[in-house]
């Protein structure tokens, strides 16, 4: 039996005024880091709730990071 | 700056601006020209640990965020070969002949802010630190801490790279020391950054760490440093050793240094350190001097600009101010204040011109795109071989015709290019395009100026949205060209996808009432007042009690010896006399409603506006519009329930014997002697900060007693002297002058009796002899505490939080010091933290000049990213009036449903994640949006 290795898709939450911004300096400051992860920008953190974490879920993401 | 000729109201300078040999308009700061640069150059940034290129940035948070070639360096600038930058730049931003300008300014103020420079300890190298690398100075240490920096924030030894098991920090390296570098002053800063060190490197290195700080006196007088002291010798076993140190010699066997001291307990103690870090003291520096030269300003002994107490920011010449580590060596949140002040102070004398310089932009008229299929136009951006290096550009291109809504798609070079701008306007016009997405960098830095090419070309800016593909795809995905451009597609379906859901926004404007309210009639709240109305604003003063001055109309003098009676009285005539402030004694704030720029707010007071006396009268009630609230509101001096005071006429609190000194008491020549204890009611467990001023405020009483009668004895009982700063040098002259200054351990007993002969008995242990000391003073001083109004109902009113010392708190320590959590409340003076009357009088000044951005505004415009809600899924639950951190939510009791109110409102979003109904709608991100953001991502 094959076997594919697994590279979960993953939704990362980022804040506007912090960890979208640690994500931009770390494209300035050229850190690598594996391309499975989708952005999405939000004002702030405490907007992310339930449903958008459960609704990523359902949509099929491995893994959702909320970050603020 | 070149030269400067005229004077205050009328100055003609002439700037040099340097060449860049870079044009920053063309610049994409990709780093392609330092990755080709073949020059290496040690890296100032990294004090040198590391190298850069002769064409660099100096940081990587550099705004403007272009890079610079370094003349001094540039191979071809200084042997005529190479180019290689020029050769390489996708951008043909090089610019080998650009060459020096002359800018000729004309203005009325001037501000100088040249800062200052960190003490070199390889000047009288006592510790070696030019040849051992494990000696390191305090800012190579936190360049060694950092993430960005020469080891990637790991903390190594910069020797054999070896983590290091023990570190030592000794103080005041180049600071109160007159011997190897004259800098007699104390640098403010170093103590506290070595606490934060201290702590950081714990963190850093998992726990077994061992550190241990040098100290003469550890001065962490700052707002809150005291608490964090203690957590760095309570929660982070930082040790803290009472010792000078000259000197850390090698130990050849085990390659550590030796620290030499003597105990607490007096026996001599032999340790090595793995490292050594230096706390080096901050100095002005020679450009400085020549820039005060060329300017014509006074500079004292040490190089600093000369100022008065009660003008902090005023140079010796009038109409040029000064701010930052130029005037003394200061810490960010005291140059931030300093700054706003210097503002302040200019913007007072230039009221006249305001707005006269100010041009109106033409806007074309919004296109009203409601109710339209949507017409998205997608621009994808290679930024040169940034984007299109690693991402398949046309592939991208090719993917976004395809997506649902999109018309057009075009690819650009470089899409922030003025020609780009131009030409995407320009598509927007013909294909008639009502939303865009640009696939480029970060709208961090660049939706704004997108956001205005889509205003040019008559389309609302909420109408954009963008994929960040370079900093959060090409760069971060090198080695991965096809798995990025895989992200690449998805990251322009789900900005196509939620552009598909944008609506227009507008940015909600309110007017403002062009008055100010501030509560405190002290030093703080009148020059507050007088600032503002020397900008042509009328501000509303209300004092609790029955007159002006505050605990100020008790004081001596400065620490300089400035009379500080002569000009509180000068400052209540020129505020009682001025008709842009109107005055209400015996007053309190009753109510308080409305926002920023509309406030209202009732007071209670009994007597007549601007009577400038108290009319006696019985009490009224008036209610106050106004754009900004100043709190200045003071604080008191905390009267001891112990050592006798109160109960023996010799036992006085500092502003006691400061009244008396302004008073001329004769009592006191006839004393032989007095002792002054420090910390009464500060730096204990209920009252756990520092109050500041009053080791200097007993410095100075202590020489106001020896000048009035030199064969005086008189003792300072203290923990650390804290005389910051410039102070400095009032301390050496008291000690010169004969005061007798005496560490004691609180520890241990501390008593204050009368003896059966009448004498007064102070009864301590002396640190250094650890002997049990008595003596019979004629005049014992308590240098007590500054203590707040706990549970201040303006904390409530103006939705203002305290600490747990019950100090207002500030929007952010060193961003925003005067500013408070709720906008157009500022804070200034006591209520904020203690300190001494120059440093109220400068955050007075930083307060108003706060203020003003307000109040010289017509209207203030609010963001279009905020909440709204949608009242038919409000079930009244209030759950988001709980969550808001602002306030900004209400509940109509007649609708039973909830409002936001859109001035208050930061758009946060934190009650539309919390309604259990998504009845409040983060305009801009709304749900719908970010599912559908969502779905996309994950169908590919």
């Amino acid at each position: 039996m094959q076997t594919e290795e697994f590279t979960p898709k993953i939704i990362a939450f980022m804040c506007n005024w912090c960890a979208y911004g640690a994500a931009d300096l770390a494209g300035v400051s050229r850190m690598q880091y594996p391309p499975n992860i989708r952005p999405v920008r939000v004002m702030c953190s405490a907007t992310v709730s339930p449903h958008h974490i459960l609704r990523a879920f359902q949509s099929g993401a491995d893994g959702v990071l909320v970050g603020g | 700056m070149d030269r400067i000729d005229g004077e205050e109201g009328n100055f003609e300078v002439s700037v040099i601006q340097h060449p860049r040999y870079v044009d920053m308009d063309k610049c994409i700061a990709c780093g392609l020209c330092a990755e080709k640069c073949p020059k290496k150059v040690p890296d100032e940034y990294d004090e040198g640990l590391v190298k850069r290129k002769a064409v660099y940035v100096q940081y990587d948070q550099a705004v403007p965020l272009k890079y610079a070639i370094d003349a001094e360096h540039c191979i071809y600038l200084t042997k005529g070969k190479c180019r290689a930058c020029e050769k390489f730049c996708p951008a043909d931003a090089i610019n080998f002949n650009d060459a020096a300008k002359k800018i000729a300014v004309n203005v009325g103020a001037v501000i100088v802010a040249p800062g200052g420079e960190t003490y070199d300890p390889g000047t009288s190298d006592t510790f070696e630190y030019k040849k051992y690398p494990n000696i390191v100075t305090s800012i190579e240490f936190e360049r060694i801490l950092s993430a960005s920096g020469p080891f990637g924030g790991h903390l190594v030894r910069p020797l054999d790279k070896k983590e290091p098991k023990k570190i030592a920090w000794v103080q005041c390296v180049g600071s109160r020391d007159e011997n190897h570098c004259g800098n007699g002053y104390c640098s403010s800063v170093c103590c506290t950054y070595a606490v934060k060190e201290a702590m950081l490197a714990k963190e850093h290195s998992g726990g077994d760490l061992d550190t241990a700080i040098f100290y003469i006196d550890i001065r962490t007088n700052g707002k809150d440093f005291e608490q964090y002291y203690n957590r760095a010798k309570d929660e982070f076993n930082v040790r803290f050793i009472k010792s000078k140190i000259i000197s850390a010699p090698l130990v050849k066997e085990t390659g550590k240094h030796l620290i030499s001291y003597v105990s607490e307990s007096g026996k001599r103690i032999n340790e090595e350190f793995d490292m050594v870090v230096l706390s080096v003291g901050l100095k002005a520096t020679k450009e400085s001097a020549e820039l005060a030269q060329k300017i014509g300003i006074d500079l004292d002994k040490y190089g600093y600009a000369v100022t008065h107490s009660f003008e902090p920011v005023c140079t010796s010449k009038p109409g040029i101010y000064v701010c930052g580590a130029f005037q003394a060596p200061k810490d960010i949140p005291s140059s931030v204040i300093d700054a706003s002040a210097a503002a302040g102070m200019a913007a007072s004398k230039l009221s006249k011109a305001r707005w006269s310089m100010t041009k109106t932009k033409d806007i074309p008229k919004e296109q009203d795109v409601r109710g339209q299929s949507p017409r998205i136009g997608v621009f994808v951006c290679c930024c040169g071989t940034n984007i299109a290096g690693v991402v398949d550009v046309p592939a991208v291109v090719e993917y976004a015709k395809g997506l649902p809504g999109v018309v057009y798609v075009e690819q650009n070079m470089f899409s922030c290019s003025q020609d780009t701008q131009d030409k995407i306007a320009q598509s927007i016009k013909e294909q008639r395009l009502n939303r865009a997405v640009v696939a480029a960098c970060t709208p961090k830095t660049h939706e704004p100026l997108f956001q205005e090419t889509l205003i040019n070309a008559g389309i609302n800016k909420y109408l954009f949205e963008m994929a960040n593909i370079r900093n959060q795809c090409s760069w971060v995905h090198k080695d991965a060209p096809e798995l990025a451009t895989q992200k690449a597609m998805d990251m322009v379906e789900m900005a196509v996808a939620k552009a598909k859901l944008l609506e227009p926004l507008s940015d909600p404007v309110f007017e403002v009432k062009h008055a100010a309210l501030v509560i405190g009639g002290g030093v703080a709240g009148m020059e507050a007042a007088k600032n503002l109305a020397e900008q042509g604003f009328h501000s509303y003063l209300v004092e609790k009690t029955d007159s002006l001055g505050g605990q100020a109309r008790h004081l001596f003098q400065t620490w300089r010896g400035e009379p500080i009676q002569k000009y509180v009285s000068g400052l209540i005539e020129t505020v009682s006399a001025n008709k842009n402030i109107d005055i209400f004694f015996n007053a309190s704030v009753k109510e308080v409603e409305g926002f920023v720029g509309n406030f209202k707010t009732t007071i209670s007071h009994n007597s007549g506006q601007n009577s400038g006396q108290n009319s006696g009268q019985t009490e009224k009630t008036s209610t106050l519009e106004h754009g900004v609230t100043i709190i200045a509101a003071g604080a008191a001096e905390f009267e001891s329930k112990q050592y006798l005071y109160g109960k023996d006429p010799r036992v006085l609190t500092g502003l006691d014997l400061q009244q008396r000194l302004t008073d001329n008491d004769s009592g006191l020549t006839r004393l032989n002697s007095a002792v002054f204890v420090q910390c009464v009611g500060s730096r204990i467990p209920e009252r756990p900060y520092c109050s500041k001023l009053c080791c200097t405020q007993s410095i100075t009483s202590a020489l106001a007693l020896k000048t009035r009668k030199p064969e005086m004895d008189v003792f300072v009982l203290y923990r650390d002297m804290r005389p910051y700063g410039l102070r400095e040098d009032v301390y050496r002259k008291a000690r010169v002058a004969g005061v007798v200054f005496i560490r004691f351990n609180p520890e241990n007993e501390f008593t204050v009796e009368t003896d059966d002969a009448g004498l007064l008995c102070v009864t301590f242990t002396d640190s250094v002899l650890s002997h049990q000391m008595r003596i019979n003073p004629d005049l014992l001083v308590l240098a007590s505490a500054v203590v707040p109004e706990k549970e201040n109902p303006l904390a409530q009113m103006y939705k203002i939080p305290q600490s747990a010392d019950g100090f207002f708190m500030e929007a952010h320590v060193k961003l925003q010091p005067v500013d408070c959590a709720t906008s157009g409340v500022f804070i200034c003076g006591l209520a904020h933290a203690p300190k001494p009357v120059d440093e109220s009088i400068t955050q007075a000044h930083a307060a108003a000049a706060r203020a003003a951005t307000v109040l010289a505004m017509e209207n203030i415009k609010g963001e279009g990213i905020i909440s709204r809600i949608d009242p038919r899924f409000c079930s009244g639950c209030l759950g988001c009036i709980n969550v808001c951190p602002y306030g900004a939510i209400s509940f109509d009791s007649e609708k039973k449903v909830v409002e936001v109110n859109p001035a208050l409102c930061k758009g946060c979003g934190a009650c539309a994640a919390a309604c259990p109904s998504e009845a409040p709608i983060l305009m801009g991100f709304t749900n719908h949006q970010l599912y559908a953001q969502i779905n996309s991502a994950l169908t590919a």
